[in-house]
């Protein structure tokens, strides 16, 4: 097994060794090292920029082997359902830098399809089978989709913003009649005196 | 078997029930919030241990299962399964506002609302959550209820297993319990008694 084949890979790369960067030099090492100029400072130690999606492969492993942001720190999923998008934010982390890096990807929500980066980073399996549960997001290349958390989940994927949560708990768990008098011995009682107000009316 | 002896309460009955009710191990089921009003209760300040109520580790040799709080449909499935291991009898306290209508998780997707939908409740401690107080008050009125012999609810699961089981399913699919519910009625003569 050759070293191309021996996916994801454990070793340290070597930009991820060194000296620490300021954020200024770290943006224009992402932007000389990936090819993607959409990258600006947020805030101290964070910065963040858009990428095209069926850009984001090679971005990812190019920002880990040549800058040197190694930990996949997590994957995150937005639905902007007026735009028909979904919004997924991968986080990575420099140990050498302490800087984090938010790379901000849209999809369409219908098929929500994306390829995978478990071949980069193996644990983004668990970000991967979350977002395709809770979001319907299908990771292209994943192998290991299945229910994780919702694990007896049969209906649409409940963070979705058209899912109504209420509305499912409705139609999906009988509630108990509740009809308080405890309150009736605390002067009156709200229930009380609506009971007392409906015999009035009669 | 006479139908006497089933419908009546024997003598020896009621020695048995005198003590039972005065030594109840307690399996409490930590899901919610609720847990925390536990350990002052166990403990010195209020020492449950006056009332013969002690914590139990293991399901099989508790009497009392305690849901303290929400359970949402995976826990649900992990709540069914001890229950059933349990040697009857046994009795589920539903501890809180969450195991009686949802609580404040009324609108959630994932938890469920009355848990005597899924097991027999003996008896429900309400608040959001119980103090001290209340949980051995409640237990004291437990305890009156098993002397008299009047904590039951255990055997409403074998009478209307198809009753839990129906609604078991409703949330699960298709739970696998690997327990053999109906023999373990028949074995404590209870289904045998209503054929």
């Amino acid at each position: 097994m050759n070293a191309q084949t021996q996916a994801p890979t454990t070793s340290r790369p070597p930009a991820a060794t060194g000296a620490p960067r300021m954020t200024e030099a770290l943006v224009s090492a992402i932007t000389a090292e990936t090819g993607i100029a959409t990258f600006r400072t947020k805030s101290p130690r964070r910065i963040e920029g858009t990428v095209q999606a069926d850009a984001l492969h090679s971005f990812a492993a190019a920002l880990r082997s040549r800058v040197g942001f190694e930990h996949l720190s997590a994957i995150s999923c937005v639905d902007w359902i007026a735009e028909g998008e979904f919004e997924l934010v991968y986080h990575f982390w420099s140990y050498r830098d302490s800087h984090l890096v938010s790379a901000r990807v849209r999809i369409p929500r219908e098929p929500g399809s994306m390829a995978t980066i478990t071949d980069l980073w193996l644990p983004a399996s668990f970000f991967e089978r979350d977002i395709h549960e809770f979001y319907g997001v299908v990771f292209q290349g994943n192998t290991d989709l299945e229910r994780y958390i919702l694990s007896d989940w049969k209906g649409p994927p409940p963070m979705r913003k058209d899912f109504s949560s209420r509305d499912f708990a409705h139609e999906h768990f009988t509630f108990k009649d509740y009809e308080p008098t405890w309150d009736e011995l605390i002067d009156g009682g709200y229930h009380g005196q609506k009971r007392q107000g409906e015999g009035s009316d009669e | 078997m006479a139908e006497k002896e089933l419908t009546q309460r024997t003598a020896w009955d009621k020695v048995l029930a005198n003590l039972r009710k005065r030594s109840l191990w307690m399996l409490h089921y930590c899901t919610g919030c609720g847990a925390v009003e536990l350990p002052p209760t166990m403990t010195s300040r209020f020492d449950m241990e006056r009332f013969g109520i002690m914590p139990m580790v293991t399901p099989r040799q508790a009497d009392i299962l305690l849901i303290t709080g929400y359970l949402s449909v995976k826990t649900l499935k992990r709540v069914i399964l001890i229950y059933e291991q349990m040697v009857a009898p046994k009795y589920v306290v539903g501890f809180g506002s969450c195991t009686i209508n949802g609580g404040m998780y009324w609108n959630s997707y994932t938890t469920i609302k009355a848990l005597d939908r899924y097991l027999p409740v003996e008896m429900y401690l309400a608040g959001c959550m119980p103090r001290p107080e209340a949980i051995i008050s409640g237990f004291n009125s437990l305890i009156d209820k098993i002397g008299k012999g009047e904590a039951n609810s255990w055997k409403d699961y074998y009478e209307n297993y198809e009753f839990y089981k129906k609604n078991q399913d409703h949330v699960f699919g298709d739970i696998e319990t690997h327990h053999d519910v109906p023999a373990d009625g028949r074995y404590f003569g209870i289904l045998e008694a209503k054929r």
